[in-house]
């Protein structure tokens, strides 16, 4: 199918956007990569009066990491840029990973880190990773600007509590501490290029005497949303890891899933899954803690 | 929608072109610009018959808009050689190795190849199927292109080094 | 027999600089000047009669030029098997009746192709939904609305074949077994979707430019859905991106694009989407299978019963020939004293099932391979020994079918046991993995003319000139097979000249003579290529007498044609160029050039195929035993093609063929909802393999010499389609203890066999 019409913007200064957003918020939106927003599109589930393209906003590419105030991430970041640059390939692995195998090599030239957040498929694959790192979002709008944490980001597919006239002008990733670990593990049940059917990422951070300091599991596409798992948290901090205490862990991580039947898998699989993946995603994390890998 | 005046870099030669804003690179190539080499296979970005470079990179050009385009540098399959008695190595390799077939999708996995090869110029195995993960293939199995795009790697290595 | 050098040889395709530089011409690549662009409305229901089409809608839209509907039109159905006129079940536009969400009810057609698809939608159509059947079984279950009047109990077609006594031999068998399979559909899948442009030319004729394996039928069936003579309708040459059975009928859009063509008198193209080919186009038919076998104690067959129920769809299309195939693929490979077929076609709801590589053998050997497998199982024989108890050789007989003039099916048995390290690996087994095995047979091309065609299966024109070089006309096609390249190969080889010097003049129905059904049946290669030989056999004919007379040769002489020369066999110097010859028999014909028509058609060769390709696969697995994903490591392939011509592309086939197998047994499905609506219509939920799925894998020639083949060729590229699905589901089983009956092998269903996953 042919896109239906629109009017076409490319500011190239933020605040030129931002005003550009809020003439047309009620009919407007913003394209990065266009990979998501195209397509649907074609398939008449959107028909924006006005596309303004962020791609020429030079402020919005970058890609910068400080030790002590961790990764930002600019809301027109290509995945591709951000899973080459070094710093995320060193402190990152989740994110790397996620933004090494997700969708396709042309897709991940194209589309951003930040669309694929604000897109919020439920089944996005740099959501689980992010939320591990207890990353925040900065909005912004014409005139002010706000700072949400991740976790609070999604309302339901294809939903988030941003305003029609806000972009995500930047993503913030905390710095890693000593004696973490984290990962990322994602299964397809069909092919290797495909969209993720079970998505879990998890973080644990060691301290001095080999306790749990802290712990995230997230869940990515056996949800209405990405989601964080705080039952998980809650259960590891405090504890010294053991591969009973993961299955436990992993137990509840199951339960707290909500997967639906779709044509890439059914809601059973998806559940029984997301514990294979917990325990297998806790266990390489305190791998990598233990081992002095951030 | 009015349409834009844009200027395309394609392969070298500069284009004037006035589209709607909801034309696709790749349907400005092959109707306004006749280069028919891309092709569209899916129109979903999921086979990769339609990859172009961008700046270097690839990029499906059926969920690229055309006016994002103004100005950029674009390199299609009809940019890789000047001539048929001279083809570009990627080319030479594909055709040598009988990595081609119905031909349908090679001008989209040779783009790939030449994206990958900018990015890595010995990539494994491995890295070449990873390479080529947006470029599907229904004749070959991919095992012919896989030793094309090797071949092509290990005499564009050797070019450089000469 | 010592083949000319140039057989054998991996030569790259002759088409190869055009398709890796962008050059090659695919029909959208394509335009005319006042060019329309056309559109289809199709059904949204699966099963309804129309009541009222209202077009004035479309009609009025700014930019339309032509609106038909099926009223319009001459209504002549149409369908492959011209013999069996009550086959024919399909019209170019529904006019009574629609059955499938789909099924074309108008076409329209406007300056571009963004009205076109406009008009479309805006086409009124009122229907009464009518029940809807999607299974075999709702179709033939007691009072089962009928899909097409005329066929009752939606059966179509039945097929039967029997001989021996199969009750006496399951009464006094050592073994018997019964298992019921299932088999899914799934798409081509070619990369190139369809697309037609139809040109009209003078004197209402129509030039079609069309992405089709098969030119001369749709020229054909054409020509009589519009009432015109067949010559009047001309199929040109174009890049074709794919088929795998997919393109070899009569389309509605080749009749639509040149009805509207013929009134407007302006060019009509219709290209169609991934969404398009998904949702509508044909696909590989669901199979219900029941197979009950017979053996003794020593694992020797004795009796099949193989019961299959063919899930068509709304129309025939190539199911009838599938129905008849399938039936012989489940006794193609072994001996059977005694073995029954009962095959029917039913008629279901969905889109039209038809031809997809392998034409039934896929699903019957998916069947009839697996239950050989538990066979083996039970009765404690290796999987490779059962088949070398029961394997076809050369002189057996398919009974009431063929005779077996050539088969390295054992030796294809022997030399997988041996790269495969099969008794090794089988010893050693480690927990999570497995070998599995699956073997194939396959025609090299039908000898049976269900087309009714008045002329020759293939046919071949030679030309040759006093420049040294040739011209070769055919109507074969190249889907990207290879054709074209392999028949210069064949011409080079059999008048000694240089593949370079020949020129092809491929898949022109005016410019090629009569006839040649196509690429499909994987009967090109000995059937064109035998054509070939014949039209070159006669060239030589004609230049032989100048060397005699020329040089003065006693007619105990024989002559020879290699490197571009023309001499004589036992003193090779005593010759010229070849185009001197050409040269020399011009003058002594006074002028009239050197051309020849050659031909071919299977005579006495019994009712299926004039020879038959084997093999044998081997796939090696490894499953996650907590998640259920099974990757494949290894491929291994011992494969009797006969003589390969250009072993490049019989390799190149091969690989493709396990692509397609994998995608069949382990990712490649149609999801529907409950009224009859495909929901996975893009490539990223109908999943098929890429690079990174695909394993590595191995192959072995077996060589062996079919006499009725040019230099010794018969089939490669089709069979090689049939053993995947067999081989990786028995090492699935082998790994996990999950035996598969229903494709395709998930993680899911590994899991739910092993108790693995709850709920």
């Amino acid at each position: 199918m042919d896109l239906p019409r629109f009017e076409h913007h490319q500011p190239k200064m933020t605040e030129e956007l931002l005003e550009l957003l809020a003439a047309h918020s009620d009919s407007a939106k913003i394209v990065a990569g266009g990979t998501d927003l195209l397509l649907k599109m074609r398939a008449g589930m959107m028909n924006p009066e006005h596309l303004i393209s962020i791609n020429q906003v030079e402020a919005l590419h970058r890609i910068d990491y400080d030790d002590s105030k961790g990764l930002v991430i600019g809301g027109a970041a290509r995945i591709n840029d951000v899973g080459q640059q070094p710093d995320v390939r060193r402190y990152y692995p989740g994110l790397t990973y996620a933004c090494d195998v997700m969708a396709t090599v042309q897709v991940r030239n194209m589309a951003t880190v930040a669309g694929n957040l604000a897109n919020a498929a439920p089944s996005a694959d740099c959501a689980a990773p992010l939320l591990v790192h207890d990353t925040e979002l900065v909005l912004a709008q014409s005139g002010s600007t706000r700072q949400v944490k991740l976790h609070e980001y999604f309302t339901g597919p294809g939903m988030t509590i941003m305003e029609p006239r806000e972009i995500i002008a930047s993503i913030l990733v905390p710095p890693v501490p000593e004696r973490c670990g984290s990962t990322y593990l994602r299964l397809s049940a069909r092919s290797k290029v495909d969209i993720v059917a079970v998505s879990v990422a998890g973080l644990l951070t060691l301290g001095a005497s080999g306790e749990i300091t802290t712990a995230r599991v997230a869940l990515a596409a056996v949800a209405p949303i990405p989601m964080l798992v705080p039952q998980a948290s809650e259960m590891l901090v405090g504890q010294k890891p053991s591969e009973p205490l993961f299955a436990e862990v992993a137990a509840v991580v199951k339960e707290a899933s909500k997967p639906i039947d779709d044509v890439r898998a059914t809601a059973a699989y998806r559940r029984g899954m997301v514990e294979v993946l917990t325990r297998r995603v806790l266990a390489e994390c305190l791998a990598k803690a233990e081992g002095g890998d951030k | 929608m009015a349409k834009q005046e844009i200027e395309l870099v394609v392969n070298g030669d500069h284009y004037f072109v006035a589209v709607e804003p909801h034309r696709t690179l790749v349907e400005v190539l092959r109707e306004d610009l006749n280069l028919t080499g891309t092709k569209v296979g899916c129109g979903e970005g999921d086979c990769g018959a339609c990859t172009v470079l961008l700046g270097g990179r690839s990029i499906s050009s059926c969920l690229t808009l055309a006016v994002e385009c103004h100005q950029k540098e674009i390199t299609t399959i009809e940019g890789l050689t000047t001539s048929p008695d001279d083809l570009h190595p990627i080319q030479q390799a594909f055709l040598e190795k009988g990595a081609v077939q119905c031909g349908f999708c090679t001008p989209g996995m040779i783009m790939s190849t030449q994206n990958l090869l900018n990015q890595n110029g010995e990539p494994s195995e491995e890295q070449i199927r990873q390479g080529l993960s947006g470029n599907l293939c229904r004749c070959t199995g991919y095992t012919k292109i896989v030793d094309a795009v090797q071949l092509a790697a290990d005499r564009m290595v050797t070019q450089k080094e000469d | 027999m010592k083949n000319p050098k140039i057989i054998g040889q991996s030569i790259p395709r002759l088409d190869g600089v055009s398709k890796v530089t962008g050059s090659a011409l695919y029909t959208d690549d394509l335009k005319f000047p006042g060019m329309l662009h056309g559109a289809l409305t199709r059904s949204p229901i699966a099963h309804g009669t129309i009541k009222r089409i209202d077009t004035s809608r479309a009609k009025g839209l700014a930019g339309v030029k032509d609106v038909i509907i099926g009223e319009d039109t001459p209504k002549i159905k149409f369908g492959n098997w011209r013999l069996v006129p009550e086959s024919q079940d399909e019209l170019p536009l529904a006019v009574d009746k629609v059955r499938f969400v789909g099924d074309e009810v108008a076409a329209v057609c406007a300056l571009d192709r963004e009205t076109a698809l406009k008009a479309a939608a805006m086409v009124d159509v009122e229907y009464e939904e009518l029940p809807n059947i999607f299974s075999v079984e709702d179709a033939t279950a007691e009072g089962a609305s009928l899909i097409h009047e005329e066929s009752k109990g939606n059966v179509s077609l039945v097929r039967k074949i029997d001989y021996g006594d199969p009750e006496e031999m399951f009464a006094k068998a050592y073994y018997v077994r019964e298992d019921n399979f299932k088999v899914h559909a799934v798409s081509p899948a070619y990369l190139e979707p369809c697309s037609s442009i139809a040109v009209p030319e003078e004197g209402g004729r129509i030039a079609l430019y069309t992405s089709t394996q098969t030119p001369y039928i749709v020229q054909c069936l054409l020509a009589q859905t519009l009432g015109i003579p067949e010559n009047h309708v001309r199929v040109m040459k174009v890049a074709v991106g794919g088929g795998f059975g997919g393109k070899m009928e009569l389309r509605p859009w080749e009749f639509c694009a040149s009805f509207m063509a013929l009134r407007t008198g302006r060019p009509v193209k219709f290209t169609f989407t991934r969404e398009d080919e998904l949702a509508f186009g044909r696909r590989r038919h669901p199979m219900s299978i029941y197979s009950k076998v017979a053996f003794s104690k020593e694992g020797k067959l004795l009796a099949k019963d193989f019961q299959v129920m063919l899930d068509g769809g709304a129309y025939n299309a190539m199911g009838p020939t599938a129905t008849f195939l399938c039936g012989t693929f489940g006794n193609m490979l072994y001996n059977f004293p005694a073995y029954r077929y009962f095959g029917r076609h039913v008629y279901t709801n969905k889109p039209p099932a038809s031809a997809m590589r392998g034409f039934g053998a896929p699903q019957a050997a998916f069947a009839a391979e697996t239950q050989l497998n538990i066979a083996a199982e039970e009765l404690g024989i290796d999987p490779i020994d059962i088949r070398l108890i029961n394997a076809m050789q050369t002189g057996d007989v398919i009974p009431e079918v063929a005779t077996i003039r050539s088969c390295g099916f054992k030796e294809s048995l022997t030399k997988i046991r041996e790269v495969s390290g099969w008794d090794k690996k089988r010893k050693e087994k480690k927990p999570g993995s497995g070998l599995g095995i699956g073997c194939f047979s396959f025609i090299s091309g039908g000898v049976f003319n269900w087309f009714n065609t008045k002329y020759n299966f293939s046919a071949a024109e030679v030309r040759v000139f006093e420049d040294g070089t040739a011209q070769l006309h055919t109507m074969a096609c190249d889907i990207g097979q290879g054709v074209d390249t392999v028949m210069r190969q064949i011409l080079a080889a059999e008048l000694g000249i240089g593949i370079e010097k020949i020129r092809l003049i491929s898949m022109d129905t005016v410019n090629s003579p009569k006839a040649d059904l196509g690429s499909w049946g994987s009967r090109v290669t000995l059937m064109n290529g035998n054509a070939v030989i014949d039209a070159a056999r006669k060239i030589k004919d004609m230049i032989i007498p100048v060397l005699f007379g020329e040089l003065d040769l006693n007619q105990i002489h024989d002559i020879a044609f290699e490197d571009d020369r023309v001499f004589v066999k036992a003193n090779p110097k005593k010759g010229m160029d070849f185009g001197e010859a050409v040269y020399k028999a011009l003058r002594g014909r006074r002028g009239e050039p050197l051309s020849a028509c050659g031909f071919y058609t299977p005579r006495n060769k019994g009712l299926v195929s004039p020879a038959f390709s084997f093999g044998s696969q081997v796939a090696e697995v490894e499953v996650d035993e907590e998640t259920g994903l099974i990757e494949v490591k290894q491929m291994y392939t011992a494969h009797d093609c006969g003589v390969a011509i250009n072993l490049m592309s019989v390799e190149g086939q091969l690989e493709g063929a396990i692509q397609m197998g994998l995608g069949y047994t382990l990712m490649e499905d149609f999801k529907q909802d409950s009224l009859g609506r495909t929901l996975n219509t893009g490539f990223l939920d109908y999943k098929m393999p890429a690079a990174e799925d695909m394993p590595p894998s191995e192959y072995t020639e077996i060589h062996t010499f079919e006499e009725e083949g040019p230099f010794g060729a018969k089939e490669a590229g089709e069979g090689l389609a049939i053993p995947t699905a067999p081989a990786i589901s028995h090492a699935v089983f082998e790994a996990t203890g999950y035996r598969c009956m229903d494709l395709p092998v998930t993680p899911e269903k590994v899991l739910r066999a092993t108790g693995k996953l709850e709920d």
